[in-house]
């Protein structure tokens, strides 16, 4: 058991959280291994940054354990293991970004000089860093927030949120800077809306939902689960499917806004857009698509049949 | 602990506010000066009837006053016993601690510090270095100008002064603790300067005692930090003037002491 903890930069069981008797976290059982770039997906309210917090040391579990690297939450050895940036950005706006930078250097008892400027230059802050923060921009201040979270050179990165208020052009060098960082050993646990972006460094993802961690999967498992489909759009949605369900057995269907169907396992289309042509059903559009991480996140979050969708095997 | 402490003096070192509140300081100190020199020297005096500022019966009741006051008299006069000073660094502590707070910079101490107690002490520390540093500079300040003004006040015997100072730094701190208190409840910097105003100002005990001694017992005011603050020894008399020591140390304690109960219960 214990030696199955110790390959998780973060394990957690039956991790709970209430807010005036309301479960917020619930009987969470967070499993990110050392090296892994963890997408923490869910929607708003659904309990990441509680949870981040909770693996941050900022706010304490009604009930479960934490374990970061295999020590406790409380050990102050896995503090220094760990760099946060959980909401936004704390830094003092009357200081420059080289002074909130030294401030919690001091904090931390770092002596070297070299770390202020080596977190300035790696989140591309060492031009600004004279600059009062109060003048920074969104982008800029989420920049420093990542600075701050680097400092010490932690192995466990902890980030709700980094990317938000990137620019394109700041979002492409967070994400550079991220693989990089990964790339030298750290494990890095990151919440995002922005999943477009989040599926491009993820390696293993955790969906939360109401509290509950629903599903772990690795990048590998995601992409089999996220199926190819074919989907054709057509004027008469029930007569079509009625045709498709007798000629295509076995195929999964799934109808959205009575005008769109789906047909999962599909290996080719042409003979579908001829059998509807054929049997005067206008079709406006049809073609392959692949699922992506939104689209299978919101199918995790909504179910079909909220989305209008309605499955039929 | 000590890490704390040394984040906080380097941004103490940095922060407009310090030396924006040393200036008030220094403001009053010579404004007070001023107003000392048209009461008691002649050519002030003339000043200030000329300028319709006082008539002479004013002027003689100021005069005795004053001259019964030595430079450390005048010293607790200008700023210490009405509660202005602890007023001023109360205000210093609120925006160091609920800026914290405000601005979230608390966030990154936090996930670096489990031992919440830490961060208490490294502030109220902190927050006794500065005090420390204020009473000097301000008790410098009013010598330089009691120089510059031809020694109207005497200079007090140096006992006094560093047993004044001693109990006085004591009693500042503890209302700084008190400060940091209602920034950690409230985590909000407009809270603290309102507990400043309100505690250093002397409204609360004030009040409070106006109402108990309706019922004859406002004797708990002796043991206040605002009434020692403006009652306490300005010389060592005996073993009895110690005892202001002890009432500093305990608000001290009970207000750090509840600081950190409430910062470990809360999630940040």
């Amino acid at each position: 058991m214990h030696k199955e903890k110790g390959q998780y930069a973060v394990w957690t069981n039956a991790l709970t959280k209430t807010y005036a008797g309301r479960a917020v976290v619930s009987n969470l059982d967070m499993r990110v291994k050392e090296g892994a770039i963890y997408g923490f997906i869910g929607r708003n309210g659904a309990g990441k940054s509680t949870t981040l917090k909770m693996l941050c040391g900022l706010a304490k579990p009604a009930g479960g354990e934490i374990r970061l690297f295999g020590k406790p939450v409380s050990d102050p050895m896995t503090a220094r293991r760990t760099g946060c940036l959980i909401e936004s950005a704390g830094v003092c706006p009357g200081m420059t970004a080289r002074q909130n930078v030294t401030m919690k250097a001091k904090c931390m008892g770092l002596t070297e000089k070299d770390c202020v400027e080596h977190v300035l230059k790696a989140t591309g802050l060492s031009e600004a860093g004279t600059k009062k923060v109060k003048n920074f921009s969104m982008g800029m201040k989420q920049r420093l927030g990542i600075a701050l979270a680097l400092l010490g050179n932690p192995d466990l990165l902890i980030l709700d949120e980094p990317i938000n208020g990137l620019d394109p052009e700041g979002i492409r060098e967070v994400r550079r800077l991220l693989l990089e960082l990964n790339e030298e050993g750290k494990t890095l646990v990151i919440s995002s809306h922005i999943l477009g972006e989040l599926s491009k460094i993820a390696t293993h993802y955790g969906i939360i939902k109401e509290g509950n961690l629903i599903e772990q999967p690795s990048r590998e498992e995601l992409e089999k689960k996220c199926t190819d489909y074919f989907q054709v759009e057509v004027e008469d949605a029930k007569r079509a499917l009625a045709l498709i369900m007798e000629q295509a057995r076995g195929v999964q269907t799934e109808v959205f806004d009575s005008r769109v169907i789906r047909l999962y396992g599909l290996k080719e289309g042409a003979w579908l857009n001829q059998l509807l042509g054929e049997n005067q059903i206008p079709v406006y559009a049809s073609g392959f698509h692949h699922m992506d991480l939104e689209e299978y996140f919101l199918n995790r979050m909504d179910g079909e049949k909220e989305r209008g969708g309605e499955r039929h095997v | 602990m000590f890490n704390i402490l040394r984040m906080e003096l380097y941004r103490m070192a940095r922060s407009k506010s310090v030396y924006i509140c040393l200036g008030i300081l220094a403001a009053v100190s010579i404004l007070a000066f001023w107003f000392t020199f048209l009461l008691i020297t002649p050519s002030g005096q003339e000043m200030a009837v000329k300028m319709g500022m006082l008539d002479f019966s004013e002027l003689e009741e100021g005069r005795e006053l004053l001259q019964s006051s030595d430079l450390l008299g005048m010293f607790r006069e200008i700023g210490m016993d009405g509660g202005f000073f602890c007023f001023l660094t109360g205000v210093l502590a609120a925006l160091f601690l609920g800026g914290d707070f405000q601005n979230g910079f608390i966030k990154n101490i936090m996930t670096h510090y489990r031992e919440r107690w830490k961060y208490i002490a490294g502030k109220v520390a902190a927050m006794g270095i500065l005090n420390g540093v204020f009473l000097a500079v301000e008790f410098l300040f009013v010598a330089v100008l009691n120089a510059l003004s031809g020694n109207m006040f005497a200079f007090s015997a140096w006992s006094s002064i560093l047993f004044y100072m001693a109990w006085a730094w004591l009693i500042v701190t503890a209302f700084s603790s008190l400060t940091i208190l209602v920034c950690v409840l409230t985590r909000s910097v407009a809270a603290g300067v309102l507990a400043s105003v309100l505690f250093g100002g002397g409204i609360v005990v004030s009040l409070l005692a106006s109402f108990t001694s309706l019922f004859h017992a406002a004797g708990w005011i002796s043991y206040t930090l605002y009434f020692n603050l403006g009652n306490g020894p300005s010389v060592y008399l005996g073993p009895g003037d110690l005892k202001i020591f002890g009432i500093g140390l305990a608000f001290l304690a009970v207000y750090s002491g509840t600081a950190v109960y409430w910062l470990r219960r809360q999630d940040i």
